[in-house]
């Protein structure tokens, strides 16, 4: 496939969103390649504890071992090819054992067992032979407790993969008085009926706000309005912020980096009030209040960890994005504690993530309900090119330590860095898509 | 409204089973016919409608929920619905309750509440087709200035945790 026809400097073709094919070479040369989000250390505190998710297509487990390392394997019998772990979380007592046949495995996929061994000899069976153990992923890396993987023997480096948005990393678990985070509160799922990558371009996507979620800030003002005297409470404040004007949304700053990530400069701020003293109290006995203060002034929206997960820094949720098929993609969000702070605080982060992302949340319905027109118009032959023109070519290198570029709250630039890098990958390349749009 | 209870209700054991039936059906025949206002009036004052995230959850306040919602979020949720430019509501839901093996499982003169169970299923129909939702709903009920309230629904969907496309209406 001719995949350099698909983009060009300020418009994508819509095949890139449709196309049965783009997808499958998609999952073999961006999912099976990128360092991908697979799950948090605190989801696996023991050995024995295991976590069932996906990298792009591929049912894996991630395990924690005897030795406390963390592994990663396939989830799939070297023997007959059942998976070995269900979905979601679980604890097995020092050994795998297939459902099908009773093949047994140690936690780092070795094979320990087989019944019948007499049955197996003089063929080419070996019982230690790794072909007859759990296939492990190719690279585990993990950082501040978020474990990656990466499919491919080769490829960036985790830390340079990393490099632009580690300060987002770093931000959420610094905010915890005691420097670690852990995933608290069980995790929403919501399905979406279009391309993953629509979900992606809309997480830093300041253009919509005030048009999709119309309705949701308009009836939390009504609200406020008919019976508050216009008092907006935590729930709404949140959904009120949708409405702000446009000056609000372009004084926003927006940050891109190699690899496709990028972050956004925060919409609103925690609410100062008992609580967030009672919060600032525990960080600031633990790191001094001047080091208290500078974590807190960190303040970001959405951070892209491309092609896999997004990270909310000051609400402490974390949102992972999963391929199903071509139009449809998966969306967990978990939340997490920030240990060593006031139980309080996790529960208004639930309360925040309650409001924002549980699958009946007002807001985000409008968002997965156009993602759905758009997958739908694009499947039509009104038009083969999408537009990413706002603000191209106004982007500016930026000064600060992150280095990458800068460029105003309403430019598209995160959504064409974002393909930046999915044309690097599909290329196959490593993603790094170091060219600067930057006139 | 036509009521079946024309004495007034003084305390929860002047509670017929049949009473409490007729509550049941009425509240989600108002859902169906989205008369959304007239349904919330049926709350109490600090009325909770909650939807658990998993199964046997203690509580909604350590612990994410798929709804957890007081009388300004309902009325939020209504006001919404209600938006010419909700743009998922286009066409708008409709939907189809059925409710049933109702039991009163407590009642408690003392503070005047009953807890009663059901089973129930939802049928909605959307603009992507008819889905279904089915899972057990706990009423608690209290009487208050002679009338009949609810004091939580809890709704237990049988797959609260699937994954979701978007829950819009009230369950």
């Amino acid at each position: 496939m001719d995949i350099d026809r698909l983009i060009k400097k300020d418009e994508v073709h819509r095949d890139v969103y449709v196309s049965e094919e783009v997808f499958g070479l998609e999952m073999d040369r961006i999912f099976g390649s990128a360092w991908i989000y697979v799950g948090h250390d605190s989801q696996i505190p023991n050995p024995g504890d295991y976590w069932t998710t996906r990298i792009g297509l591929q049912s894996v487990v991630m395990t924690r071992g005897k030795r406390d390392e963390i592994n990663i394997f396939y989830n799939r019998c070297p023997h007959k090819g059942a998976r070995i772990a269900e979905e979601g979380c679980g604890h097995t007592n020092g050994l795998f054992r297939c459902p099908y046949h009773a093949w047994t495995f140690n936690l780092d996929g070795k094979l320990r067992g087989v019944p019948y061994l007499d049955g197996y000899q003089d063929t080419s069976f070996d019982l230690t032979d790794p072909r007859f153990s759990l296939r492990k992923v190719a690279r585990v890396a993990a950082y501040r407790g978020f474990v990656f993987a990466s499919l491919a023997e080769d490829g960036a480096e985790f830390e340079d993969f990393l490099a632009g948005v580690k300060s987002s990393l770093d931000n959420f678990c610094d905010r915890a008085p005691e420097g670690t985070v852990s995933v608290a509160g069980g995790v929403f799922r919501v399905v979406q009926r279009s391309n993953w990558k629509i979900f992606f371009e809309n997480l830093n996507d300041t253009g919509h706000p005030i048009a999709t979620h119309e309705s949701s800030y308009r009836a939390a003002r009504q609200y406020s309005e008919e019976v508050l005297d216009g008092e907006l409470p935590f729930e709404l404040h949140i959904i009120d912020g949708n409405g702000a004007p446009p000056k609000f949304w372009s004084d926003l700053d927006l940050h891109a980096f190699d690899y496709g990530h990028s972050y956004m400069t925060a919409i609103f701020n925690a609410p100062d009030d008992p609580l967030s003293q009672q919060y600032f109290a525990s960080l600031a006995a633990k790191v001094g209040e001047d080091r208290a203060e500078d974590i807190l002034a960190v303040n970001r929206h959405n951070t892209i960890i491309y092609p896999s997960c997004s990270p909310h820094t000051s609400f402490q949720q974390w949102r992972v994005i999963r391929p199903l098929s071509v139009d449809r993609t998966l969306v967990e969000i978990f939340t997490f504690r920030l240990d060593g702070a006031p139980d309080e605080l996790l529960q208004r982060t639930f309360t925040y993530s309650n409001v924002v992302n549980s699958p009946s949340s007002i807001v985000m319905t409008d968002d997965v309900h156009v993602y759905a027109e758009c997958q739908k118009g694009l499947s039509t032959q009104g038009g083969d090119w999408v537009s990413q023109h706002r603000n191209a070519g106004q982007d500016q290198p930026y000064s600060g330590s992150e280095g990458g570029l800068i460029g105003v709250g309403t430019s598209e630039l995160p959504i064409r860095n974002q393909f930046r890098a999915w044309h690097e990958y599909m290329s196959e390349g490593s993603g790094q898509s170091v060219s600067p749009e930057a006139s | 409204m036509t009521s079946v209870n024309p004495q007034p209700i003084n305390s929860a054991s002047d509670i017929s089973y049949e009473m409490v039936c007729h509550f049941l059906y009425r509240e989600a025949r108002l859902l169906d016919q989205r008369k959304f206002t007239e349904w919330d009036n049926l709350f109490a004052e600090q009325g909770m409608y909650w939807i658990p995230l998993i199964e046997d959850q203690p509580d909604p306040i350590n612990h994410l929920s798929l709804a957890y919602e007081d009388s300004m979020m309902r009325q939020v949720r209504i006001n919404r619905l209600n938006h010419d430019r909700a743009w998922s509501q286009k066409p708008r839901s409709r939907t189809s309750h059925m409710v049933s093996a109702i039991v009163i499982e407590k009642i408690c003169d003392e503070t005047n509440r009953l807890v009663v169970g059901s089973a129930f299923q939802m049928a909605e129909w959307r603009s992507f087709g008819l889905r279904t939702f089915a899972g057990l709903y706990t009423h608690t009920l209290v009487v208050s200035d002679g009338h009949l309230k609810i004091g939580e629904k809890r709704v237990d969907l049988i797959d609260s945790g699937e994954a979701f496309e978007p829950i819009e209406v009230f369950i």
